[in-house]
């Protein structure tokens, strides 16, 4: 295997539950989607991948060097946590310029670099305030400004849209794209296909700790077609928003499970992220955050799962 | 400025900001001024200006070394690493390119620095609140040997509970059982055995300083040279290891959703 990341049956165990259960996949070069339901594994490949646990078994590598390891191979990796975590005493600017420091950067060029990668996700004149002020959204596009900062070449986004708004959801994937055309590699992870799907056709699905398919989408895609999606929303308004999706075909139902939230039934999940960006411009509508609901998805996952067997 | 060294007093200056913020911080404050508060109320007493001044010096020995500073450096040092571990903050300075040892020690410094903001001024302020209340005026020796039997202990237990902050994911339990129990039973214990305490040497250094007064004459005392030397290699000693344990030390936090 050459890939940028190689697993050859990784394992790893919290205890007696395995988090990897004997992963074997290869990343290629450009941008690869791992996507599997929560509790599959993903995070357990990142922290193992960004050094924070050590395999039990088998064989990890990321370019070419072991993924247990420090120095300066390090520099070459950047890493987004899934945890939303941060030193919320620092401002953002701060944040970044510190940890570009911790790797090696001069004051002056930290600087410039922190001023470079705050620009990339529209931070710049936010780069002052106190990290505990910040959104969701701005989190999550902090921790995007650290992990591309001192120009990686590996970057591993863990759950990089999740809770961000539309707007921002499309914000970043150009960013995401713009990387990658760069010729950085990245490995991000999500529990919703098309969320990846839209950022590239290379991808590796994970349930139960192990790959169960890399690469060909198409039978996927048809099994998750078949079924109802569900997709929850926040927003200020969520009746004007209810009103405005009622008008798309695809949404089959609409509830209101508690206030500022709203959860769509939609038999074109395609349609309904392609298509929300735009309707939330257009008619000005107030979206606070969107998440798949993944019992969907799951299924899929276990088809798939139970087929491996 | 080498770039090992650059990386090293960055980490430090972090940790150091760390320590300082939120309401641990404010916490840590209103411990620190425990022991000035407790010398204000017996000077408002009016007691004779000898006692008073000795006192301020005894309870130092007896609360602000043992209980005030303990507590100070037992929460700033294994917050370090323990409670960064499991707020998932450590992630982005573990991460990087910066080899381990040099993130262990720049995480100590971050502590001893941190920690003497609330240490220091726990030592001093009750002899200074003393002289002002009344008390009889201290020769420069004492509030020197004071400060430093502070910094010698900040020094040494930082290292202590830095290192407890990475092997164990009970560090403050074990902490305060290594500061209440081990630290204050063993010196009760006849022979050698409280040669193996780390108050030992500091009450050695102080008895060994101040030749008169309260904390002069410690039975069995060391000479002061060898217990600042004892103390200092206690420090680095225990850093060392905390290095060795952080180089295979896995740093995910306990919960883990996989």
């Amino acid at each position: 295997m050459t890939g940028v990341v190689d697993a050859e049956a990784v394992t790893k165990r919290y205890g007696e539950v395995l988090g990897l259960n004997g992963f074997s996949a290869t990343f290629s070069e450009g941008i690869t989607g791992l996507v599997g339901p929560n509790g599959a594994g993903k995070s357990t490949l990142f922290r193992l991948l960004a050094g924070q646990l050590r395999a039990d078994a088998g064989r990890l590598t990321l370019l070419g060097q072991p993924a247990w390891g420090q120095g300066e191979f390090r520099r070459r990796v950047g890493y987004c946590p899934e945890s939303p975590a941060l030193f919320d005493w620092m401002s953002g600017n701060d944040f970044v310029t510190t940890l570009l420091r911790v790797d090696g950067f001069s004051r002056t060029e930290a600087a410039e670099r922190c001023a470079h990668a705050m620009a990339e996700v529209d931070l710049t004149a936010d780069g002052n305030r106190r990290l505990r002020v910040y959104s969701k959204g701005m989190r999550q596009r902090v921790k995007i400004a650290q992990c591309i900062a001192h120009d990686p070449e590996l970057i591993l986004l863990d759950e990089p849209l999740n809770g961000v708004d539309p707007v921002g959801r499309a914000a970043m994937s150009a960013l995401m794209r713009r990387m990658s055309a760069a010729g950085r590699h990245l490995i991000v992870s999500s529990h919703v296909l098309y969320e990846v799907e839209r950022l590239t056709d290379q991808i590796v699905m994970i349930a139960n700790g192990q790959a169960i398919a890399q690469g060909d989408l198409h039978r996927i895609r048809d099994l998750i077609d078949s079924r109802p999606h569900v997709i929850d929303l926040e927003s200020s308004d969520p009746r004007a928003l209810g009103r405005a999706l009622s008008a798309w075909d695809h949404v089959v139902s609409i509830e209101f499970p508690e206030p500022g939230h709203l959860r769509i039934l939609t038999r074109s999940p395609d349609s309904f992220y392609a298509t929300l960006p735009e309707l939330v411009l257009a008619q000005g509508l107030n979206v606070q955050a969107v998440r798949s609901a993944d019992d969907n998805l799951d299924a899929v996952f276990r088809y798939l799962s139970e087929e491996r067997r | 400025m080498t770039g090992e060294m650059s990386r090293l007093a960055t980490v430090a200056w972090l940790s150091f900001r760390s320590g300082l913020q939120g309401l641990r911080a404010v916490g840590l404050a209103a411990f620190a001024v425990f022991p000035a508060l407790i010398v204000a109320a017996i000077a408002s007493s009016h007691p004779a200006a000898s006692t008073l001044a000795n006192s301020a010096v005894s309870l130092f020995a007896l609360l602000t070394l043992p209980i005030v500073a303990m507590v100070i450096l037992l929460v700033l040092a294994v917050a370090q690493f323990r409670t960064e571990i499991d707020a998932e903050t450590l992630i982005y300075l573990s991460d990087r390119s910066v080899a381990r040892p040099t993130l262990v020690v720049g995480k100590y410094l971050g502590a001893v620095g941190s920690s003497l903001v609330f240490v220091l001024p726990a030592a001093v302020l009750p002899l200074a609140v003393a002289s002002l209340g009344g008390g009889t005026a201290y020769p420069a020796s004492v509030p020197g040997a004071v400060a430093m039997a502070a910094v010698l202990a900040t020094l040494a237990y930082a290292g202590i509970f830095l290192f407890l902050g990475l092997a164990t994911r009970s560090a403050l339990l074990v902490g305060l059982l290594f500061g209440f129990l081990w630290e204050e039973l063993l010196p009760l214990l006849p022979g050698d055995v409280p040669q193996f305490t780390v108050i030992f040497y500091l009450r050695s250094y102080l008895s060994g300083t101040l030749t008169s007064g309260p904390l002069s004459g410690y039975s069995g005392a060391i000479d002061p040279v060898a217990a600042i030397v004892v103390l200092v290699l206690v420090a680095a000693a225990f850093v060392v290891l905390a290095s060795l344990v952080f180089r295979y030390l896995e740093t995910a936090p306990e919960k883990e959703t996989a």
